[in-house]
């Protein structure tokens, strides 16, 4: 209505402007006669920029916050890798030192470092776990002994990172490269046995603690553990309260204390449910530490109210019709229920449960309290082996003040919001595709 | 038939009492740790000493057990870091919910509101680490500008960045409100001659106070509850201080810090960690009650 009326005014007044009416023009002039009329402007115009500024600030945040992970960890998916001429002499692949192989192709491509330091410089420039790749690499094709192949092994995280941002001075935060390694990264970048090759291992390894090996996949499988467990313990129990808080309860105090209790329960901090988890879980029944089941557990408890608040909001969206057809054609409460309401509510159900494992998906703290923090280098295979998630993996690199870990660190979080993106579209569609609008 | 709709029926009635259960359990658990902690330490001491240092553990058979517990400095940083996120987070939500529900068109609307809702999406460890690799960096170099020295772990980097996540929080929740209040009440100001801003301020926001209060209350108990910025953004130890630019340390991360790590069961440290979670249950609980009580005499105002 008030749009309506503004816009009217302002066409009249753009007709009055043409005709150049003087009279009324100055009546209705932008600008204000009076003093106190132009104080009110004024006063209006602040107040509208001011809002606008707030949400332009807000925009901005958003803005740093994902430039500030995507510019600090697009780079972590690539790695320097170093092409070595390997000489699979079978003497050493006998004595088992692989070390000793690599260390010959070093020296092969440096002739002339000869003393002890400089060599050592050299071979810091390449991975701890190369010798483990090249054994994996004989032990998978036995035919390499005795043969000389070019093979790609992965630089040192300094001598990565320097390569990637060509660090010319030693940085503080301890990517430790000296000048003369320097030169020789220089040497192997301008003859291109050293290349950026995208980095598999980081989707494919458990943590470690050299930046270069570090990956994802255990923290990962982790996640996907702890929300199997989180689903199959909220659903059912939080689905199966909200119907029958909607559909079957009678009205009393006692009904009316579990609704003000559940909605207390979804305002209680995350980290109530670890000490809870701590204490009952882990001490009173025993169960096995840094589990991704009892970190299901957990945080099953931390969504339950929040899936039982949004399906009796997709329960009371179904209109009282459709329950009062199906009651007069002799359905029974529960036929009513699950043949008819509970089918047309699922999809808002649904978006309800995807969204609230998208919470459970990036919570930590109470995560943290359960033992869920430990350094975990093997994919756990099972449901009670020792785990860690996604966020905690994001936490525990957070604390590494290694350059190389400073990058993985934005990388998993690439990683971790891409999940809930993920998660979220999902819910997207499912609302978009299959909601019923009454 | 009667038989199995009884026993429908009663298996969601458990389910539903499942919730109540729970909320037994957490009061259970973490209120007989409580208890075990004031056996050992004095409830004045707890509240009143301004003392914390709970790691240095003496020897067992040295008087005086292991350190000291005394929650003042805290708490008190607990109230500094939430009231330098709220300085954040009000102001920019309740400008942000007035200019969506006042002034913006509904197309700007339409897409404004969902992308500042992701900022609330985004986990909070994320948020950490922006405020550990990018806010800290930010307010120290400003703060040497004008002659500041801010600690790298400071009350304003943990409190700027958590309102930043509290932000979307307050904003929607006001907004919501904003857009309840009947627009009769508008019309009827904008009829008499008052400008938008004027309305806003005499009419609207009186109206929409209970529900506004109550949103900021919402967000202070968030606030109040929040773990990972503060364990990553604020300092571990405890300083008696209201100056925000210095460490301080909140109750989630000394919560945090003495749980996290081998530990055995019965030391005060331990049990310490159940006091905090027990205070910081009883503040939320009694925060989030509070905005209840407003938010429902407000609805009886417009109905």
């Amino acid at each position: 209505m008030i749009k309506l009326f503004e816009r009217r005014t302002r066409i009249a007044l753009h007709r009055v402007k043409k005709k150049k009416s003087p009279f009324i023009y100055k009546a209705y002039s932008k600008k204000p006669k009076h003093r106190w009329l132009r104080k009110r402007k004024a006063q209006e115009n602040r107040f509208k920029s001011a809002g606008l500024i707030a949400i332009m600030i807000s925009f901005l945040f958003l803005a740093s916050l994902m430039w500030n992970i995507l510019s600090g960890g697009y780079s972590a998916f690539r790695e320097a890798k170093v092409n070595l001429p390997i000489e699979f002499t079978p003497e050493l692949v006998e004595k088992n030192a692989y070390r000793k192989i690599m260390q010959n192709a070093l020296l092969e491509l440096f002739p002339d470092v000869i003393s002890r330091k400089d060599k050592r410089a050299l071979f810091a420039l390449i991975s701890r776990s190369a010798p483990h790749d090249l054994k994996d690499l004989v032990e998978e094709n036995k035919d390499l002994i005795g043969t000389r192949q070019d093979v790609w092994v992965s630089a040192s995280s300094a001598t990565s990172v320097f390569y990637k941002k060509r660090l010319h001075e030693q940085s503080k935060r301890g990517g430790k490269i000296t000048s003369t390694q320097a030169a020789w990264i220089t040497e192997l970048a301008q003859s291109k046995h050293m290349q950026l090759k995208f980095n598999a291992a980081f989707f494919t390894n458990g943590d470690s603690r050299e930046a270069e090996n570090a990956g994802m996949l255990a923290s990962t499988i982790g996640s996907f553990f702890t929300i199997i467990i989180c689903i199959a313990m909220a659903f059912p129990l939080g689905v199966a309260t909200a119907i029958y808080l909607e559909e079957f309860a009678p009205k009393n105090w006692f009904m009316d204390f579990i609704e003000i209790n559940i909605n207390n329960l979804a305002a209680v901090p995350s980290i109530i449910f670890g000490l809870l988890g701590l204490s009952i879980y882990l001490n009173f029944f025993g169960m096995p530490r840094s589990s991704s089941i009892v970190g299901g557990m957990v945080l099953a408890l931390l969504i339950l109210p929040v899936i039982v608040i949004s399906t009796r909001n997709a329960l009371q969206a179904v209109p009282p019709s459709i329950r009062a057809a199906a009651a007069a054609l002799g359905a029974t409460p529960t036929q009513v229920v699950f043949h008819h309401t509970l089918i047309y509510a699922l999809p808002g159900i649904m978006t309800g449960v995807i969204l609230s494992i998208a919470r459970a998906f990036g919570e930590t703290a109470p995560l943290l309290m359960i033992g869920m923090v430990a350094f975990i280098a093997d994919v756990p295979k099972t449901m009670s082996d020792p785990a860690t998630t996604l966020p905690i993996q994001v936490y525990l690199w957070a604390n590494n003040p290694e350059l190389g870990f400073v990058e993985k660190t934005a990388a998993a979080i690439i990683v971790l919001l891409t999940f809930m993106v993920l998660i979220n579209l999902l819910a997207i569609y499912i609302r978009k595709r299959f909601e019923i609008k009454w | 038939m009667a038989k199995f709709e009884n026993l429908i029926r009663a298996s969601f009635l458990a389910c539903a009492m499942f919730s109540v259960l729970i909320t037994a359990l957490v009061i259970a658990s973490v209120f007989s740790e409580t208890l075990r902690f004031f056996s050992n330490v004095p409830l004045l001491e707890f509240l009143f000493g301004t003392e914390w240092s709970p790691q240095t553990a003496l020897r067992p058979d040295q008087a005086g057990g292991s350190g000291t517990f005394g929650a003042v400095p805290v708490f008190l940083g607990t109230f500094l870091v939430t009231l330098v996120a709220m300085a954040v987070a009000a102001p920019l939500g309740l400008y942000a919910a007035i200019y969506l529900s006042v002034y913006a068109s509904p197309n700007f609307r339409s897409w404004a509101k969902p992308t500042l809702e992701i900022l609330a999406g985004v986990p909070s460890v994320v948020y950490g680490y922006f405020a550990v690799i990018t806010i800290a960096p930010i307010l120290r170099a400003g703060g040497e500008m004008v002659g500041l020295s801010i600690a790298s772990e400071s009350a304003l980097t943990a409190g700027t960045v958590m309102g930043i996540m509290i932000t979307p929080y307050v904003m929607s929740l006001s907004e919501d409100v904003i857009s309840s209040i009947p627009k009769t009440l508008s019309f009827g100001s904008l009829a008499m001659g008052a400008t938008q801003s004027e309305t806003v301020k005499k009419v609207i926001l009186p109206a929409a106070l209970p529900g506004i209060i109550s949103a900021l209350l919402l967000g202070v108990s968030r606030g109040v509850g929040e773990t990972m910025v503060v364990v990553m953004a604020a300092g571990m130890a405890a300083n008696l201080t209201i100056n925000p630019l210095e460490s301080v340390t909140t109750a989630t991360v000394q919560i945090v810090t003495l749980l996290v790590g081998d530990h055995e069961f019965d030391s005060n440290k331990t049990l310490a960690a159940f006091a905090l979670g027990f205070s910081l249950f009883f503040m939320t609980l009694i925060l989030n009650i509070v905005a209840l009580i407003i938010i429902k005499r407000y609805r009886e105002r417009y109905d």
